[in-house]
Parts: C-alpha cells; structure tokens; sequence
C-alpha cells in the first residue's frame, strides 16, 4: 500500500493480484453500495504511478468546482485516466469487469481503517506498486491510448498516456 | 475530506512573461512543472476574449500533442485548465539552442555537437511538416537541448496550426533562417545543416524547397496587390 499527496489531499493505493471476486465488487459498485466508496482500475493498463496521479489532480479540481461528469468521485478517477470522453466505454476498459484479477485500488483521503476494509472486501494478494511496470500490458496500453511507434521512440508510456490525460478535453 | 480550491498548486515563479501569455515554474504532483497562463486582455470583449482565450489554450495543447504522436520530442503536458486558462508542462532541464549557439560563437564551435543539433532540428521539422503540423515560431529559443541524452524538444506551440500547404512549410523554414541568421551567424551557415537534415527526413522537401526559395525573394509577406 501506499499513500501520495495531490493537490492538497491524498491518494492511498493498493495493488492486488489473483482476485477472485471483482464479479462480486462490481455488483456492490454498480448498486452503490461498496463501503468505503473506492475506485477499482484495471492494472494492467497502469505501467506508473504519474498518470494516475495527473488524472487524479484533474478529478480534484472537477470536484473542487462542482463539475464531476460522472456520479462519484471515484469513478470520475476511472474516467479520467482513461483519457477517454466515452464514460461507459472508458468505465468499462479502465475500471473492472467481471473476470479481471490484476487490480489497483485508489481512494482519496482514505483513513488507516478505510484501507483496512478495503483490504478485506478484495479477495487477492496485496503486492507492492513496484510491479506495476511489469505487469503492465504494453500492447493494450498502446492500442487502448493510440500511442504510435514513432511516439514510443521519443517518449516513455507513462509520460504518453499522462498527455492524452491532460489533453483530453481540448481534443 | 477537504479539497484546495485553486487549481493551482506549490510555488510559482514567474520565469517570463510574453505578450500572451506568463510562464511559471512550479510542482505538479511532486514533479518539477513548468506552467504557462494565457492572461486575458482587458481590451477586448470579455466574452470574445475568453473564447480565443480558451481555443487558442486548446490548440497548443493540441498541436503538441499531434507533435509528439509525430515523433518530435516536446515537453509532457501535465495538465489544461479550462478555467484559469492555463496548461502545466513538463519541467525539460537543459539550455535553449540559442544559449548553446550563442556559447559557440563566443568560445568555438564544437562542430560535433552542432552537427548533431543542426541534424536533430532538421529531422524534427520534417516530420512536423509531413504530418501537416506548422510549428509558427521556429526560433532556436523555441527549442531545448535535454541535459544527459541531447535530444532536442521542441516548445512553445501557441502558433502552431495544422496545414499541408508547400507556402506555410516555406515560411515556417524561412522564419527559423532569419533568427539564425540574426543571431547566430558567427555559426556559419547552421540552416545548411538544418536543410540538408530536412532533405532527408521529409519526404515531400521538394516543392518546399523550392517555394523557400521563392519567399526568401520577397519576404514571410505574401504581397497583397490592392
């Protein structure tokens, strides 16, 4: 687990693998009534921790001037760092689905308690973000965020898939 | 849970300030930021101002974007706001081209070096221009030389637009060879350099070369009759 500031709150991560319930936890999210509220990422399109933190910053600042495009908090940080403006889509891709095992758990000004429940409602092994870089799925990264081979020469896949976050909304 | 109100966050240092825009350095989520404000001007309609405000903040955010799908090294863009008309870039630690240049001219010519930044400034442009993409203010102030690997990053597209025409391409050549002449020309002749690397890397250099030649006749101007 680990806990990063953003623009004045803070964001608490957990990375978990081999989880066997995300049908379950979709249920409760898609009702509402997943306590503590969280956002659930699929993991392998996260190859670093930075543009989830820009999508993260953007979430706040929407939230902070009353303009989230999505219901919750949390889903609008799936939303955001799709990079996409589709929301069912983005939701769909970013977020998790019925079989997805690899996930990321983000949630914002989280207490010690919080984390600990939602520890308990995901039913797979913690391990460190570190693995981040290489679990991550290049080939759906690229295809996902249309980052081109010329692209790829000049740029890491973080800092590519952070400027389709940033530059989402003046495409 | 409470949540900052601005959009803006750590310290800003007001690094220049241009006819349109300030730029400042400042974090962005832990990283060293570069952001640049679009301030508004109190001459103009409030309502015409912040729409040309906001297309224009939308359009370099676009271009540089496009730029790098191109292939050509500019800064991450970090964040837009809508709102406080402002876009945070990537922080690029190194000297502007010009510094360099202007370093040569005083202590020597590295010929190694400006080789590599004449060819590296030559290939950028062409791929700008074969994906249609007019940077608008190609100055060796616009480009950056990243500290460690060299690579050269283009910025500042706040004139950059999209065209296919040999006459945008020409004149956006055409700039660059007045600033370095101006500027650098105890360099010897770098656009040479530049054009040979352009040669190679654009694939449709010919009909731009040729309308070079015919604007260095008479000018960035189109002559207007009448």
């Amino acid at each position: 687990m680990k806990i990063l500031e953003v623009s004045g709150t803070t964001l608490s991560l957990a990375l978990f693998v081999d989880v066997t319930n995300s049908k379950e936890l979709l249920d409760l999210m898609q009702a509402g009534t997943l306590d503590p509220e969280v956002a659930l990422l699929n993991a392998s399109l996260i190859p670093d921790v930075f543009p989830l933190l820009a999508a993260a910053h953007k979430t706040l600042i929407a939230k902070s001037r009353d303009s989230l495009t999505t219901r919750t908090l949390h889903s609008e940080l799936v939303y955001n760092y799709s990079g996409s403006k589709h929301i069912s889509e983005s939701l769909k891709r970013c977020g998790i689905s019925d079989n997805t095992s690899y996930i990321l758990a983000a949630r914002f000004g989280a207490s010690a308690d919080e984390m600990t429940s939602i520890k308990g409602l995901i039913k797979g092994a913690e391990i460190g973000l570190e693995e981040l870089e290489v679990r991550a799925n290049q080939a759906q990264i690229q295809k996902h965020y249309k980052i081109s081979a010329p692209e790829l020469k000049i740029s890491s896949v973080s800092d590519a898939i952070t400027c389709r976050i940033a530059t989402r909304d003046a495409l | 849970m409470e949540i900052k109100l601005d959009g803006v966050e750590g310290s800003l240092v007001l690094i220049k300030q241009g006819a349109e825009a300030r730029v400042f350095e400042s974090t962005f989520v832990g990283r060293k930021s570069i952001i640049k404000e679009r301030f508004s001007k109190k001459y103009r309609h409030p309502s015409l101002d912040s729409k040309l405000t906001l297309k224009r903040l939308n359009a370099e955010a676009r271009c540089m974007t496009k730029a790098r799908k191109l292939g050509v090294s500019t800064p991450v863009v970090y964040a837009a706001d809508p709102l406080l008309h402002t876009l945070t870039f990537e922080f690029v630690e190194g000297p502007a081209v010009k510094d360099v240049l202007l370093e040569f001219g005083l202590q020597g010519i590295v010929e190694e070096r400006l080789n590599d930044i004449a060819t590296q400034i030559g290939d950028a442009i062409g791929k700008l221009h074969d994906g249609g993409l007019i940077h608008g203010d190609l100055t060796t102030s616009n480009m950056l030389v990243r500290n460690g690997t060299n690579q050269l990053v283009l910025i500042d597209f706040g004139l950059s637009f999209t065209s296919t025409l040999p006459e945008d391409k020409a004149v956006d050549l055409y700039v660059l060879e007045r600033a370095l002449l101006s500027m650098h020309s105890s360099c010897g002749n770098v656009m040479d350099k530049i054009l040979a690397a352009y040669r190679k890397s654009s694939k449709q250099w010919c009909s731009t070369l040729n309308k070079l030649a015919q604007v260095r006749q008479r000018g960035r101007k189109r002559t207007m009759v009448g």
